[in-house]
């Protein structure tokens, strides 16, 4: 698959990264010659110097032959501009990044797609999304849902007082007698580890579960924690993205919006009406006293300031706040996850770029998850007939090790395949891989 | 414990598969052997078996690196300690055979093919048996385009490393794709690379050489290395036709591949927006020009004659190729001096030829002569052109750096030949040959005469020079700075 990128930043260079590694010609255009150079010897791909909005560049990575252009720079006009140039010179799909969410109203879909633009992404919008959800389930660091909730997959943290610590997850076994749900993957410091029945468990790990819907109770039991219900909300930083969970939150829960910019406030007060907005620096641990962080079930910190983001929900967990999420700018900060006492490290360029990400997938891939901070991919494949996986039990297939597949969904029943189970066709598989193994997996499911 | 500084497992894998492929390429030597029935069967069996088996065995010990990531530092290791492997592994015929008995005397033998140098210990070529001259030039044919880069293009090697070994070895300050991915990009230059074999081999046998003769040749005209098949090189022939032919062939191989894709392609206008093209075919028209009345004045034949010897003598020297259809040391002090300052020269970047190539002395004249606009003008910024875009100034650097280095490992060498007891001469011009990858040099090591005088301890340094200049100097300089062999 051809594929062109226009913006070698963060979700640019991510998503060449992803799709680099799984042998797709791409082509990369940025204006920025250093970080080009940087790229181009780090990862497999031709790199173009150039305006992306000029035609020549454009020709120059042959658009006319290209089956997805997706522009990515950081000025929303170039995007636009570019994806409807593309179009027009017969790039089969575009996608481009906005941030003006007007643009992705119902009532406009049909003038984009007379201008040419298959897919707008908006990093904001996903990302106040997924922070809604981790909201709504509070326990959990990462929460996906296939098929309208029929499988989840989930990672939660495991308590020192579970029954789980220090035990495989054979001498566990008993706690599931059903095989309602199994164990996939968990992840320790900065490792993600594949389980299988050998695999100890440690307090802290986070273990991602696969579950149908009853059992999701149980399994928050033995791990140890408990369900608690998230009422009072702090969100530190009225940024867009701030401002866009806000908005999102603010009919369910009581929500506080710490912004330290006094005319920011004033336009988010006008916008928010059900939000209390308060003008205080976020850094400044008293006023968010006198505001009540000891009383908040959830913080969230999103400002433009990783380190800020990082240490004000470490004070927020020192104050008793149950869930806290950190919004961080540097990916390279994401491993570091859950192993420094933050819930969920959330950055919005990841979130983004496994977003367009599941537009390059071969196979029916009809949803793909990115976990947090963690380098894997969850997703959903419709069984075709003959495929690879249809012609032996799993555990005779001879799957790569560091893939799994978790979870199964026929005739709109989710549950758990064990050994010799065999798919067939028109069966939904939920596929947990690591990233570079992604390509093996997708030749079973061809 | 600390991460060891070189991930030694992953080098001796990928050289694992260097020797692999270096048996199997022997292994049509034993075709040409049994065709003509000669005794180099026994001698082309036993070394494949024992290139195969050792790579074999290099790939079994280091299997579980095998889709490891190759770091840049590992890069430049494995692609030097690559092509020692490949001459170790490529002088076994000759020692077996005792077509070459010394072991100084084949590996540089093995060390001038797989550099594409041509120069020869051999003082009786037309007595080796034919599956022996078709190694000769197989080392050659491999050391054209590079066997990392055939490499790349055959194995499942990763994209990431892939880059790596590929600017340690091909030539010229810039690598360009003309593929997003390295593997596809390399597959490219050998489609064209095996094509403009072929079709060579195909004219050759129209203007009457016989199929053995036609295959080596377009082997080693492509390569742009210049082993002969004849003691006599080119000249034996004695064929206008032919010599046309590969002073075309010698002029396309020492042309950019990336260039080549594109005409492929039928981009022609692409060859007339490349300043480097444009200097090489200048270069090549002037110096004819030139030359031509000299060469007349100094010898008996018609103009004519004079015209077709200097072409090809300028186009072989050039291009780096080193064959001869005359001897150009016969032609007077300022003809001999022009062809020994070629021998620094090169062609394209990108090419398959050796030297310094042309783009960077285009780069730098053009340099040298801005900085008398920079005096009188201080604070102007004046930036270098090339193919209309700027020269970054760190490129610039890098070629001032890489011509010093350069020309200081010239004088070393030949320092040191000289000190080995080696004539001014012969010093001089067979260090800059072996430098340049070319071939002859002048006086007793002339297009007429070969290595076979020169000291053991020499051909080791020569050899040694030969691999320096094909891998464009730093490659392997690097694996003697101290900075390579520590962490900061």
């Amino acid at each position: 698959m051809k594929i062109i990128i226009t913006g070698a930043g963060a979700v640019g260079f991510h998503l060449a990264k992803m799709m680099a590694s799984e042998h797709q010609d791409i082509y990369l255009i940025d204006q920025n010659a250093d970080r080009l150079n940087y790229i181009q010897s780090n990862i497999d791909i031709f790199t173009i110097h150039g305006d992306a909005k000029s035609i020549s560049v454009l020709k120059e990575a042959k658009v006319e032959s290209c089956d997805l252009l997706i522009a990515v720079t950081s000025s929303e006009e170039t995007n636009l501009l570019v994806s409807i140039l593309a179009k027009k010179f017969g790039a089969k799909r575009t996608i481009a990044r906005i941030n003006n969410l007007e643009l992705k109203d119902e009532d406009n879909a049909d003038l984009l797609e007379s201008l040419g633009i298959d897919e707008l992404i908006s990093p904001v919008q996903l990302a106040s999304e997924e922070i809604k959800r981790l909201i709504n389930r509070s326990v959990f660091t990462d929460d996906h849902e296939f098929e309208g909730g029929k499988l989840t997959v989930f990672g939660i943290s495991v308590h020192e007082k579970s029954a789980l610590v220090d035990k495989t997850i054979q001498e566990s076994s008993y706690l599931n007698p059903d095989l309602n749900f199994k164990p996939i993957a968990l992840h320790r410091k900065e490792d993600t580890i594949i389980v299988n029945a050998n695999t100890k468990i440690k307090s802290h790990d986070i273990i991602y579960f696969i579950s149908n819907p009853d059992s999701i109770d149980h399994i928050i039991e033995i791990c140890g924690q408990e369900c608690f219900e998230i009422r009072n909300i702090m969100i530190l930083g009225g940024s867009s993205i701030g401002y866009q969970t806000a908005k999102i939150l603010e009919l369910e829960y009581n929500v506080t919006l710490v912004e330290k910019n006094r005319e920011r406030c004033e336009e988010l007060a006008s916008e928010l009406k059900e939000t209390l907005i308060i003008n205080v620096d976020g850094r400044n641990v008293a006023a968010l006293e006198e505001e009540g962080l000891a009383d908040m079930d959830a913080f969230i910190a999103v400002t433009a300031d990783s380190e800020s983001n990082i240490m004000s929900s470490l004070v927020a967990t020192n104050h008793n706040v149950k869930k806290t999420i950190a919004r961080v700018e540097n990916i390279d900060y994401i491993h570091l996850s859950q192993n420094i006492g933050i819930d969920t490290l959330i950055n919005k360029k990841i979130i983004a770029a496994s977003n367009i990400f599941k537009y390059v997938r071969k196979g029916d891939v009809t949803a793909i998850a990115n976990l947090h901070g963690v380098d894997a991919e969850i997703i959903e494949f419709i069984v075709k007939p003959g495929s690879k996986v249809t012609q032996r039990p799993i555990n005779r297939l001879r799957f790569p090790r560091t893939a799994n597949i978790a979870g199964v969904i026929r005739d709109n029943v989710g549950f758990i395949p064990f050994g010799s189970f065999r798919l067939k066709e028109g069966d939904r598989a939920v596929v947990f891989s690591l990233t570079e193994s992604i390509h093996l997996i997708e030749k079973y499911f061809q | 414990m600390a991460r060891p500084l070189i991930n030694s497992s992953v080098t001796l894998n990928v050289i694992g598969s260097l020797i692999l492929i270096m048996g199997v390429l022997m292994l049509p030597s034993i075709g040409f052997s049994i065709y003509y029935g000669e005794d180099d069967f026994y001698p082309f069996i036993t070394s494949a078996g024992i290139a195969l088996l050792v790579g074999f065995i290099l790939k079994i010990l280091t299997r579980q690196s095998k889709n490891a990531e190759i770091k840049k530092r590992d890069g430049y290791l494995i692609v030097t300690a690559g092509w020692v492997s490949m001459a170790i592994f490529g002088t076994l015929p000759y020692l077996l055979s005792g077509s070459i008995p010394t072991i100084s005397g084949a590996f540089f033998e093995t060390m001038s093919g797989l550099s594409t140098t041509g120069a020869t210990v051999l003082d009786n070529i037309e007595e080796l048996p034919h599956g022996m001259l078709f190694w000769r030039s197989m080392t050659q044919w491999i050391g054209g385009m590079g066997i990392i880069v055939l490499t790349i293009a055959i194995l499942p090697l990763l994209g990431i490393g892939g880059m790596e070994l590929f600017v340690a070895e091909a030539p010229g300050p810039t690598k360009d794709k003309i593929h997003p991915r390295i593997k596809e990009t390399a597959k490219r230059l050998w489609v064209i690379y095996v094509f403009l074999t072929v079709l060579e081999t195909i004219i050759l046998l129209f203007c009457g050489m016989n199929f053995f003769d036609a295959i080596n040749h377009a082997l080693t005209t492509n390569s742009t290395g210049g082993f002969s098949t004849k003691q006599d090189s080119i000249a034996a022939f004695n064929s206008p036709l032919i010599e046309a032919v590969i002073i075309f062939f010698m002029f396309v191989a020492g042309t950019n591949f990336t260039l080549l894709y594109f005409g492929f392609k039928g981009k022609f206008s692409k060859f007339w927006k490349n300043d480097e093209f444009k200097w090489y075919l200048g270069a090549v028209i002037l110096l004819i020009a030139l030359l031509t009345p000299v060469v007349h004045a100094n010898t008996d034949g018609t103009f004519l004659r004079a015209f077709r010897e200097t072409s090809f003598q300028v186009v072989s020297t050039i291009t780096t190729t080193g064959y001869a259809s005359a001897d150009f040391t016969t032609w007077g002090s300022l003809a001999t001096f022009i062809f020994f300052l070629l021998l620094f020269s090169g062609a394209s970047a990108g090419s398959t030829s050796g030297g310094i190539k042309i783009v960077r002395i285009v780069v730098l004249m053009k340099n040298g002569f801005l900085e008398f606009k920079k005096r009188l003008h201080p604070n102007a910024v004046i930036p270098v052109y090339l193919n209309k875009q700027k020269v970054p100034s760190h490129i610039i650097y890098n070629l001032l750096a890489f011509i010093f280095l350069y020309l200081f490992v010239f004088v070393l060498g030949s320092v040191v030949m000289t000190g080995l007891g080696e004539n001014f001469e012969v010093a001089i011009s067979s260090v800059a040959t072996s430098l340049g990858n070319v071939g002859p040099g002048i006086s007793d090591i002339g297009p007429s005469h070969t290595f076979s005088a020169i000291s053991p301890a020499g051909k080791w340094l020569l050899s040694f020079l030969m691999l320096f200049g094909r891998l464009e100097l730093f490659t392997v300089a690097l694996l003697f700075t101290p900075y390579y062999w520590r962490r900061n």
